[in-house]
């Protein structure tokens, strides 16, 4: 809480608004309030932070997920995790509607994305391999991250 | 924009530059807040299918627009028709929630809706703009009244929380001093002869006067304070009658001030193809319409089923679902050719024997993260303290968005604001809390608009649409790519199986997309099971 709010003090406006892409986004950032990534420079945000403003919307506070028509995944004890890879790429890449978030800014999506740098896709992958119990030792860096092939803007036709 | 501060007169690059400023604006706002792609609805009129062989049947997944619209039209071409709804209700993302209902959003967050007798949000679409033909068309044929939405209001406000000391500001206000700052800086580009390259002598004179109309400038050509100016912008003291009649002129905030604001930026609000007026709303709720539906084909929906496997043979497709009120109970339905509407997120979780082109279709588009939050008051104070009637304010805050009831103006008693519509990481972020928390920052952020909101509060709403459980997100996003790769796979015609509903569609987010999506679907099933004959 405490660092958010350093964060906030530190947030660059530009930056913020290339994030979110577009007007509204331009004036959005602007809020001096703690509960809001996109009011810092998310771009400074850690692995908890992440976790906590953006992955808990669908994989829940705890990292149980949750079932209805379809299921999102649960990440607490998921086997799937053995393989930070996995967890990497389906953070950069997405996996079928979940987003991707290591998309260059400039990807052109109809909407607006989250555009994280390798070094946070690092720490959330990091995060959520040693939360809610799980215990991988492995800890991946920025480096690993991006080896790993990112979705890419597509040259015009 | 610096050299504008030091230079004499503008070049046209400089001018243009300039002007770009807004036209990026507009086109950014269509980007973050339309949803549009600007897409002209292919819709002139209803589906002529004709020839059906007897006993062709089809089975119809999801009782949203697009499925119901295929159930309607294909039921009346002669089809045996039946339809599986996740849901207790028909018509999906079409959707009013009013009081005594109640919604548990994935998590088990439930929500028990507190608005009065009559008042409603709709947490999905809340908009019908003219040209959307399709949707109308099924208002017109199903007997659901519509009123007019308001877009663009001039009363409400744009507010930025960083200019103007966080005061909102009037749209009209911004709107006429834009215009009029604008206006007078090329009327001025004009006489020093900075346009000559570009218009001739001719036309420039037809373009000053275009200008003195269009940004209210004085005979000098100048935006100042006068009677004309305040007849756009407003006044400082209302003309009126008898001895309080004297109107009192507002004084226009300057130039750098208004660009510094950025308010600009919403300006064009009600520009783009989808928000241009007219629009409309189904008098009572958007979800009228899908319950307009639900009623017309009655017991052809199946209610909470909810899909386990589609699976396809030469004979036909069997569908297995279970009873949502019934956890393990393993029941199916087949038909000879299958619908599918469900959102792309869910039916990429669903086993089904497709190509593998139109399998990597349905994984490849990731949905839109959005908010829509209602908010009850014990009183009008919009209306009754601020004289908005309707519309939508716009601020820099996370809430984005204040819309205001495009009815019952004047009603004694409570009313409902949206006091949010969100999108981007904003959306993601009030995702993650819960819904009581998503309600007070609304009421937070809201208060530095409308002071009134802590003092009149009643209660709240709040839908995230990525916890929703029958569609796990908004809308589809394509992007250019996607769109190449994976659009046509997507729509194709899989031997007996075909998908529809705004993810199949250059109109996505809209119902409209839905239902051209949905009889585009069903027209190329039709030619295909005609072909055949009736042997299927």
């Amino acid at each position: 809480m405490k660092r958010l709010r350093r964060l906030l003090r530190q947030r660059a406006m530009g930056r913020a608004a290339a994030l979110l892409l577009g007007c509204a986004a331009a004036t959005i950032a602007c809020a001096d309030d703690a509960s809001f990534g996109s009011v810092i420079t998310i771009s400074n945000a850690n692995g908890e932070d992440i976790y906590s403003h953006i992955c808990q919307g669908c994989h829940m506070p705890h990292g149980e997920g949750a079932v209805g028509a379809g299921h999102y995944p649960k990440l607490a004890g998921d086997a799937a995790l053995t393989s930070w890879q996995y967890v990497a790429l389906t953070v950069i890449g997405g996996r079928n509607g979940m987003p991707a978030f290591g998309a260059p800014e400039s990807l052109p999506w109809d909407s607006p994305t989250v555009h994280l740098s390798d070094a946070q896709v690092a720490d959330v992958v990091n995060y959520v391999r040693s939360h809610f119990g799980n215990h991988y030792k492995d800890r991946v860096s920025a480096s690993q991250v991006a080896q790993l092939p990112h979705p890419t803007a597509v040259p015009a036709p | 924009m610096d050299n504008l501060a030091g230079s004499g007169s503008l070049s046209r690059r400089q001018l243009l530059g300039m002007i770009g400023v807004t036209a990026g604006s507009a086109a950014m706002y269509q980007a973050m807040s339309s949803l549009g792609f600007a897409a002209e609805s292919p819709y002139r009129e209803p589906i002529d299918l004709q020839g059906t062989p007897p006993g062709a049947s089809v089975l119809i997944l999801g009782a949203g627009i697009a499925g119901m619209t295929a159930a309607y039209e294909l039921r009346n071409a002669g089809y045996q028709v039946q339809v599986l709804e996740f849901n207790g209700r028909a018509g999906g993302r079409n959707w009013s929630l009013r009081g005594g209902d109640t919604y548990t959003e994935l998590g088990g967050y439930t929500q028990h809706c507190q608005f009065d007798q009559g008042l409603y949000i709709n947490p999905g679409p809340w908009r019908l703009p003219y040209h959307h033909r399709g949707i109308l068309g099924y208002c017109k044929r199903l007997g659901v009244p519509l009123e007019a939405f308001v877009q663009v209001n001039y009363n409400a406000y744009l507010h930025n929380s960083q200019a103007f000391g966080g005061k909102p500001q009037r749209y009209r206000e911004v709107k006429a001093d834009y215009q009029g700052h604008v206006a007078e800086l090329l009327a001025k580009a004009s006489h020093q002869n900075a346009l000559d390259a570009s218009v001739s002598r001719e036309d420039q004179e037809k373009l000053l006067e275009s200008l003195r109309e269009w940004g209210a400038l004085d005979s000098n050509f100048s935006y100042v304070s006068s009677n004309s100016v305040s007849d756009r912008r407003g006044w400082a003291k209302e003309p009126g009658g008898g001895l309080t009649a004297r109107p009192i002129p507002s004084q226009p905030v300057g130039l750098s001030e208004v660009l510094d604001s950025r308010l600009w930026s919403n300006i064009p609000s009600g520009d783009s193809y989808d928000m241009q007026t007219a629009l409309f709303q189904p008098v009572g709720g958007m979800g009228r319409i899908g319950e307009a539906f639900g009623r017309e084909l009655g017991p052809l929906i199946r209610y909470n089923a909810r899909v386990t496997d589609i699976h396809q043979d030469d004979q036909g497709v069997t569908v297995s679902y279970q009873d949502t009120g019934k956890p393990g109970s393993a029941l199916t339905a087949s038909a000879q050719w299958c619908l599918c509407t469900i959102p792309l997120p869910i039916l990429a979780q669903i086993p089904l024997n497709v190509s593998a082109a139109m399998a990597a279709a349905i994984a490849s588009v990731p949905y839109a993260s959005a908010i829509k939050i209602g908010l009850q008051f014990k009183r009008r104070f919009w209306e009754e303290d601020e004289d908005i009637y309707g519309g939508i304010s716009y601020t820099d805050l996370p809430i984005t968005n204040i819309g205001y009831p495009n009815t019952g103006y004047h009603s004694a008693g409570k009313g409902v604001l949206l006091g949010a519509y969100i999108w981007g990481l904003n959306a993601m972020e009030f995702t993650s809390m819960t819904p009581e928390e998503r309600v007070q920052k609304a009421i937070e952020y809201g208060s530095q608009i409308h002071p009134q909101y802590k003092e009149e509060f009643d209660n709240g709403v709040a839908v995230a649409w990525h916890r929703s459980p029958f569609t796990m997100g908004c809308y589809g996003m394509w992007n250019a790519d996607s769109r190449a790769r994976h659009y046509d796979d997507l729509c194709q015609i899989d031997n007996r199986i075909v998908l529809a509903g705004e993810h199949a569609s250059f109109i996505g987010g809209w119902q409209e997309g839905a239902v051209t999506s949905a009889l585009d679907a069903i027209g190329r099933l039709h030619a295909r099971v005609v072909a055949r004959g009736a042997t299927a």
